[in-house]
């Protein structure tokens, strides 16, 4: 049985594996072994595109038609030309009626029949022979499974952020990532940072060597209250939790996960690598409803003396913001856009377009939302093939280590939560009475990791 | 011109440069060429079949899914007995090849122990991971289950030793073992003696000597043997043969008397508890949560065949976890009415030695006995003695052996001495004895350590290590290596197949 078109090794494979995990080995771990300047190649960094080069068509299903969904498969045809919308998957008809009637009002309309509602409709929607791409943006509780369909039906993915809610779904983004490697599917995820140009600019430049090697790291989704619902007459446990989803750990992962995940995946991008453990801790102060935290303060340590300081909140009339910031033994940078030398004065920022009027612009042109669909089609198209599945899963599995040791108030190791059973939510997904008891986590009392 | 003018002139004339170039250039290829077809034949199948004549090698294979598959593609024998070419092969393929033509010409091969040969240990000198992983490329088929998905994440993560090999977990993949399952066994145990009659109680033991205990509500009996009240040398001195320092010094221990189960724990025994209190359907995390509940709970269904597919029985009960023993114990007091335990390591070697201060409890010297040495591999080693007392490397084909067919020991135990490894209740320390001084009375062993003493060897053991003095310890992680499961299991080990226990029963238990 000769097999030369694959003929790798265990070590290549491990080797192929880590780096997939992650991106590269990271900004600060290539300054040291390059002298020259890398390109975004050489770093494994996405082309900055105007648009999606042409190609033929592509046919593409929303599963969860929510707000996010409608969004991104808005962003979707907005990034090329013959890229369509032609299937909706949702539990629920409204968000159906609701989705369908913005696309009838760009004159693109969505046909009925193509149209599934209940929890079993993403299987319909991702049988349909016609559809290349899936976009699965329902909460992230259901994200595994549907990634696993999807790849079983050999779609090519987009994955909104987060991608699990617990290790066991974790395990199945990566194993499903694998799969999708092996088959030559693309997948591209939403963590629209790693995609924005002012970010690549400013991670070729720490790479490089600008802040020299890094050392310590801090990171912020600091805001106001989000939305909730509160219950209507005539939901049942399920509706009204699905509904209600960004409330509830099973399906949302609390906001560390939700939002927060974005400042995660940033500092796994720099550092190269994923934290060794976590400590931290959180409390609820003002929700009214769900099970979830408020704010977090985690302690990601990421060995050999390096820590990363995450935080997140979200209480009204407190000092909000929202970034990351990376300290080098040369400098520091904002990620962003900007690159500070020690004693504070800048050496390097990222230069932004001009508008019409001829003033320098705060943002990059083309919405890094878009950007990330116009290279999953350029990928398709041509070839160059990308899969972030398992990195933004790696991402997610640390904001999940850090969410397991505020709530538990135990030093949570990679290890530990790498197989960690845990299993979030009803094993029978089913409209109707739940039985779950939500109390808030408390740190200190026993608990299972 | 006549042949002898042409050759002198080839080699003597301006052109004999070029001749002989030539000549060497069609000789390197003759030789490329011959020695390529010699290695060629030599790896064939039927050239490898024509030595290997041990029983089912070529059979098992054809039942095998390397060649018995609905790809209709066949793997030969030297696509896993060999590396890749490039990667190896001609050194493996002489190693081998000279190991295998001195072991046809010079050995007995009757004598052989082929079963042996197709243990998990073994079987790794001699089938290659790089030429699983050269096929099997992708480890994450679109078709792979979750479990598999998990287990070849784990394979692929692993950074320390040990790591898994291939084989770990597919061992019988080349040569097919009707024993040999992948699955939770959720049958295990079920139909073990269902139409005999039941023990209503347990044993009443009103003195204090050798007793039957029964089990109520199942057809399970064991004999108890009353161990008297003494004082030893527990370890061994510096001048006994292929002694290790950690059993030293040797220093005086007084026990209180007890019972001590004749044989290890049978699965006879160990399956009445399996069946009383085993945790079908639940996963390991939920058993944990449940700690604190009243019931005993048990294990949880085992993974393969823990008993390897050799019987049960009176044979010993293997593969469970030091945890799982002790819940054993837990279990078998509260329906005997009794105090069931783990012996402390102290406990064993004075029931093991029966009053005796040689290195076993039979007359005999470590030296002559042990394997161990190019000398024995040519003579082999002497078995007088031992080999009736004890079932070890030598004499126990690779398995656990019935109890029936050893002697006892002084005090009327069996197996002390190989069979399986018995867990002890003290934590292992290699210098637990070094802060022993005068007279030790009934000791428990250290607060802590790295895993739990394990005595007596077994059947896997050298004569060296079944000495009464000998210790050992239990190695958590490298025995669960290949469990698939997440977290692995606290019921049992998956990568440790000669382990097991015997009990004591406390001398206050008389009522």
């Amino acid at each position: 049985m000769e097999n030369d078109s694959k003929n790798i090794n265990r070590r290549k494979f491990l080797g192929a594996s880590v780096l997939a995990g992650i991106g590269v080995a990271g900004a600060g771990a290539i300054l040291s072994s390059c002298s020259k300047k890398l390109d975004n190649a050489a770093l494994g960094l996405p082309p900055i595109l105007k648009g999606a080069p042409k190609g033929r068509k592509l046919r593409a299903g929303l599963v969860g038609a929510g707000n996010r969904g409608t969004g991104a498969a808005i962003n979707f045809i907005s990034a090329g030309p013959d890229l369509e919308i032609i299937a909706l998957a949702d539990v629920f008809q409204d968000k159906i009626d609701n989705c369908r009637k913005r696309f009838e009002s760009f004159d693109l309309p969505i046909p009925a029949e193509n149209c599934f509602v209940g929890f079993d409709a993403y299987k319909k929607l991702m049988a349909m022979p016609e559809i290349d791409v899936v976009i699965c943006a329902t909460p992230p509780q259901f994200r595994p499974e549907h990634f696993l369909e999807a790849v079983t039906n050999k779609k090519h993915c987009f994955l909104e952020k987060p991608v699990c809610v617990d290790p066991v779904g974790a395990r199945l983004m990566i194993a499903t990532a694998k799969k999708a490697e092996a088959l030559g599917l693309c997948v591209v995820t939403g963590t629209q940072r790693r995609h924005q140009e002012d970010y690549i600019e400013t991670y070729k430049q720490v790479a490089n060597g600008a802040i020299g090697k890094l050392i310590s790291a801090k990171a912020f989704w600091n805001q106001e209250h989000v939305w909730f619902r509160t219950r209507e007459e005539g939901w049942n446990d399920m509706e009204y939790m699905i509904r209600n989803w960004n409330n509830f750990c099973w399906l949302c992962g609390d906001h560390i996960l939700d939002t927060h995940v974005h400042n995660i995946d940033v500092i796994n991008w720099f550092m190269g690598k994923h934290p060794e453990k976590a400590i931290g801790y959180g409390g609820r102060a003002r929700r009214v409803t769900g099970d979830q935290y408020d704010y977090f303060s985690i302690d990601y340590d990421y060995g050999n003396g390096v820590s990363s300081h995450s935080m997140c909140r979200e209480l009204d009339s407190c000092a909000n913001g929202t970034g990351e910031i990376i300290n080098g033994t040369e400098g520091y940078t904002n990620c962003i856009n900007t690159i500070w030398n020690l004693d504070g004065t800048v050496k390097w920022k990222f230069e932004y377009p001009k508008d019409e009027n001829g003033n320098t612009m705060n943002t990059i042109k083309i919405s890094p939302y878009v950007q990330e669909h116009m290279h999953l089609v350029h990928a398709i198209r041509t070839g160059n093939y990308v899969n972030e599945a398992e990195r933004t899963a790696i991402s997610t599995l640390t904001a999940i280590m850090g969410r397991t040791a505020a709530y538990t108030g135990q030093l949570i190791t990679w290890d530990a939560i790498m197989k960690s059973d845990m299993d979030l939510g009803p094993k029978k997904i089913e409209f109707g009475p739940v039985d779950m008891v939500f109390e808030t986590p408390l740190p200190g009392t026993p608990a299972h990791v | 011109m006549n042949i002898k003018n042409f050759v002198l002139r080839a080699i003597n004339g301006s052109k004999a440069r070029i001749w002989i170039m030539t000549f060497g250039a069609l000789l390197c290829l003759v030789l490329i060429g011959t020695f390529n077809t010699v290695s060629n034949y030599t790896s064939t199948d039927s050239y490898c079949m024509s030595c290997h004549i041990h029983p089912w090698a070529e059979e098992s294979w054809k039942l095998g899914p390397h060649h018995n598959n609905r790809t209709g593609v066949s793997v030969k024998c030297v696509e896993c007995h060999l590396p890749p070419k490039g990667e190896g092969f001609l050194l493996a393929k002489a190693k081998h090849g000279a190991n295998d033509v001195y072991g046809y010409l010079f050995k007995d091969h009757s004598k052989i122990n082929w079963e042996s040969k197709r243990l998990l240990e073994n079987a790794k000198g001699f089938t290659y991971e790089k030429s699983c992983i050269k096929c099997h490329s992708n480890l994450f088929p679109v078709t792979l289950s979750v479990n598999g998905s998990n287990a070849h994440l784990a394979y692929i993560n692993a950074k320390e030793e040990p790591k898994p090999n291939c084989i770990n977990c597919h061992l019988n993949v080349g040569h097919f073992d009707k024993n040999a399952k992948h699955e939770h066994d959720t049958n295990f145990g079920v139909d073990a003696a269902a139409n005999q009659e039941k023990f209503s109680n347990a044993t009443k033991v009103d003195k204090f000597e050798n007793f039957t205990e029964k089990i109520p509500g199942t057809t399970v009996a064991f004999d108890m043997v009353a161990i008297p009240e003494g004082t030893f040398n527990m370890g061994s001195p510096d001048n006994e043969p292929l002694r290790k320092p950690d059993e030293g010094p040797v220093h005086k221990v007084k026990l209180s008397k007890f019972w001590m189960g004749k044989i290890e724990v049978s699965w006879n025994e160990y399956l009445a508890f399996f069946q009383a209190t085993a945790s079908q359907g639940r996963t390991e995390g939920q058993i944990l949560k449940n700690k604190n509940v009243d019931a005993i709970t048990g294990p949880t269904p085992p993974w393969g065949a823990p008993d390897q597919g050799w019987g049960k029985g009176s044979r010993p009960a293997i593969t469970m976890s030091w945890r799982a023993a002790n819940t054993y114990c837990e279990w078998l007091s509260k329906v005997t009415g009794k105090k069931y335990r783990l012996p402390t390591e102290a406990e064993w070697e004075y029931a093991c030695r029966g009053n005796t201060s040689t290195p076993y409890f039979f007359e005999g010297d470590p030296n002559k006995f042990t394997s161990k040495g190019i000398l024995k591999k040519i003579f082999g080693p002497d078995t007088t003695n031992i080999s009736s007392h004890v079932v070890y490397m030598v004499n126990s084909s690779s398995k656990t052996q019935d109890p029936a067919s050893v002697s006892e020991n002084p005090f009327g135990l069996k197996n002390m001495a190989g069979n399986i490894a018995e867990f002890c209740s003290d934590f292992y320390r290699p210098d637990a004895y070094k802060t022993e001084t005068g007279l030790v009375v009934n000791p428990k062993g250290p607060e802590t350590g790295q895993g739990h003493v394990m005595r007596g060897g077994s059947f896997k053991s050298d004569a060296k290590d079944v000495r009464s003095a000998a210790r050992d310890f239990t190695k958590n992680e490298a025995w669960l290596v290949t469990d698939p499961q997440m977290p692995k299991s606290v019921w049992w080990y998956s990568d440790c197949i000669d382990n097991g226990f015997r009990i004591v029963c406390e001398a206050d238990s008389i009522k």
